[in-house]
């Protein structure tokens, strides 16, 4: 029998019974549907995470307090949560491998401008903070040294602050009253976006020296820097100092659980959350792979019962000269039809909810953009039609088996 | 110089056949020894559950003998494996079935071109033109396009007598092809298989009724699986309203 013929044979087969057929694609529909749109959404997670990060630069490193990593808003809170001294600090920035060290304290409470009100993160840090967050000011300026030697009550503003406490006029010069004590804004920061899913344009930035002035700290929030040269050597570095500083003494076998520090930087950062939405995207597609084998004995289950169905059109079939695989052949095509069907129509599904998502996702969420992967594609359209033949194949048996007269006289 | 040997078309020795069923034995057919010749019309006639549709599957190689020989051009079946078969059902042998067997859903054009996507040889630039004359040859022109489901009981049989020829095949076996017939369409079919013997191909006829298998011109009476005549028709009957056969 010509291929074309088993295909047009095996299509009718499909066709006759559309309302069945599209029952039994269901699960490749959604098994497919769910690989291309979780394949699609870890790209997308992937550019937003690289952009969280992309902002700082991968040689960011931020050191905390304490040893139970750096989530969890109040450092008060964690053992070890005054470890970090003004003094480590001083004395990270004698390493040649480290710039624009910065010790940073956070200062509770909310900023006021008349009626206006907003909830920022407010930071207490030197000058060097702005080398390594790479942020620049929009308007006006940022802090400097002379800011420091005086503890002067200035700040600079986030552009979503800026907005929030000043709508349309200039921030600039403006004085706004934060826990009980005016500040005078010098300047904006340019808007960057979320980091770390945090929105860094909600911050305020006040000198070092007045942050502590109003605490009365003695211990740092965190230390930020900028590493030079090979991170890895520069995290060496950082920990063999503070260690040496801290009096610790690490285990034999090199790990940190002695440590009241923790040092993290951005390219560790990027690499967690690449492997979190990695394990995010694997388990799902796992799921959509069980989607997918139930689905595979869906269409076996179909297939067994078009076989018995058409037990007398398989003797008529061998009857008038059918070869056993030309009748292999029709009911496996007609098995792959189905998954194959079922595939594209799960890939258009998948697509169509990955860009209604990715719709309204962006909104919230920087970077987020509607990603297409044709690998993902091609690989989930192949694993449809394998599935095809994988749970068509003991049907397609069944019926090439047949005796033509015992399936010709079935009833 | 010697003349070459005649090989018959078909030829049985010692044929028997039994059905198992677990460790039971259920014998259908009994050293049944048989020759039919290419071109003859021969119908084999016999009450039900005599053995005679038995026979004609074997003959037709749609089933298998199981003890005996069944040659076929002198070849014998034992020796031919699945491929083979299936190219003779393709090539050489067709069937009329009692109940008609046409495709569901699918219109007459599409059942009588079925044999046609099987054959090894037919080119598919020349199917068309085979089953439009097959289906002219049976008087079915008009209704190419009809389902199957649309049909009268005689225009069925008319369906499968035009599936049948459509590969031109030596031998055209007819199991009770007027059993679900009354009896102005079963003259009707009875007319056309006349016309296909009179165009040369080999028609062997299975019916338990006398007047269906006087209209062959042998008639092999077969009896709890054993043939106990094999007639000349004498008074053979003549179907009127035969088809035209195109050779």
């Amino acid at each position: 029998m010509l291929m074309r013929d088993l295909l047009q044979t095996a299509s009718k087969g499909v066709t006759v019974n559309r309302g069945r057929s599209l029952l039994t694609m269901l699960g490749i529909i959604i098994g497919v549907g769910a690989v291309v749109l979780m394949t699609s959404v870890g790209r997308s997670m992937e550019g937003v995470i690289l952009g969280q990060i992309s902002v700082l630069g991968p040689d960011t490193v931020a050191v905390f307090p304490g040893n139970q990593g750096p989530e969890g808003g109040n450092s008060a809170l964690r053992p070890d949560f005054d470890s970090l001294t003004f003094a480590d600090a001083d004395t990270l920035a004698q390493l040649d491998t480290v710039t624009d060290v910065a010790p940073v304290v956070f200062v509770s409470g909310n900023a006021r401008y008349g009626t206006e009100e907003s909830d920022p993160r407010i930071v207490g840090s030197l000058p060097g903070y702005y080398e390594n967050q790479t942020v620049e000011a929009a308007l006006g300026r940022l802090h400097d040294e002379s800011d420091e030697r005086t503890a002067r009550s200035v700040v600079v503003i986030g552009s979503d602050i800026a907005e929030d406490l000043f709508l349309n006029q200039s921030p600039l010069d403006k004085r706004i009253e934060i826990a009980n004590k005016k500040y005078t804004v010098i300047g904006v920061l340019k808007p960057v976006g979320t980091q770390f899913f945090q929105n860094a344009d909600e911050r305020i930035i006040i000198p070092f020296s007045t942050a502590i002035a109003v605490t009365h700290r003695t211990y740092a929030d965190m230390i930020v820097l900028k590493a030079q040269g090979d991170l890895d050597l520069v995290l060496a570095d950082v920990t063999s100092l503070l260690r040496q500083r801290h009096g610790i003494i690490p285990p034999m076998d090199g790990g940190t659980e002695n440590d009241d520090f923790l040092i993290r930087s951005a390219a560790q950062a990027q690499e967690i959350l690449g492997t979190v939405s990695l394990g995010l995207t694997l388990f799902i597609t796992m799921i959509a792979g069980i989607s997918l084998i139930v689905g595979g004995i869906g269409i076996m289950n179909i297939m067994l019962v078009s076989v018995t169905e058409r037990t007398r059109e398989i003797g008529l079939r061998k009857a008038v000269g059918a070869r056993r695989r030309d009748i292999l052949l029709q009911f496996l095509i007609e098995s792959v039809f189905l998954t194959f069907i079922g595939g594209v129509i799960g890939v258009g599904i998948g697509l169509g909810l990955d860009y209604v998502l990715a719709t309204a996702v962006g909104k919230y969420l920087d970077n987020y953009t509607f990603e297409v992967s044709i690998g993902a594609i091609v690989l989930a359209l192949a694993m449809a039609a394998a599935t095809g033949i994988a749970f068509g194949i003991y049907p397609a048996r069944k019926a090439a088996d047949l005796n033509p007269i015992e399936a010709l006289q079935y009833e | 110089m010697s003349t070459p040997k005649h090989i018959p078309l078909i030829e049985t020795k010692k044929l028997c056949k039994s059905y198992f069923n677990d460790d039971l034995e259920t014998p259908v057919l009994f050293d049944i020894d048989l020759v039919i010749e290419r071109g003859e019309f021969v119908a084999i006639m016999g009450p039900s559950g005599s053995g005679k549709s038995t026979l004609m599957h074997i003959l037709g190689f749609l089933d298998h003998h199981t003890k005996g020989q069944f040659l076929f051009q002198g070849e014998p079946a034992t020796k031919m494996d699945e491929d083979t078969l299936a190219k003779i059902r393709a090539t050489r042998v067709s069937f009329v079935f009692q109940a008609f067997n046409l495709l569901p859903r699918t219109t007459v054009f599409q059942n009588v071109l079925l044999p046609l996507l099987y054959h090894p040889t037919i080119p598919a630039a020349e199917r068309e033109g085979r089953v439009q004359r097959a289906i002219e040859a049976v008087g079915l022109s008009e209704r190419s396009t009809y389902l199957s489901n649309q049909l009268s009981g005689g225009q069925k049989q008319r369906v499968a007598i035009a599936r049948a020829l459509v590969t031109q095949p030596e031998v055209i076996f007819a199991d009770e092809p007027t059993g679900n017939l009354d009896s102005a369409s079963g003259t009707h079919v009875m007319a056309a298989l006349q016309a296909l013997h009179r165009a040369g191909h080999t028609i062997i006829l299975v019916t338990h009724e006398q007047s269906t298998a006087e209209h062959a011109e042998r008639i092999l009476k077969i009896y709890d699986g054993k043939i106990t005549d094999d007639l000349r028709s004498f008074k053979r009957r003549h179907a009127k309203d035969g088809i035209t056969i195109e050779k």
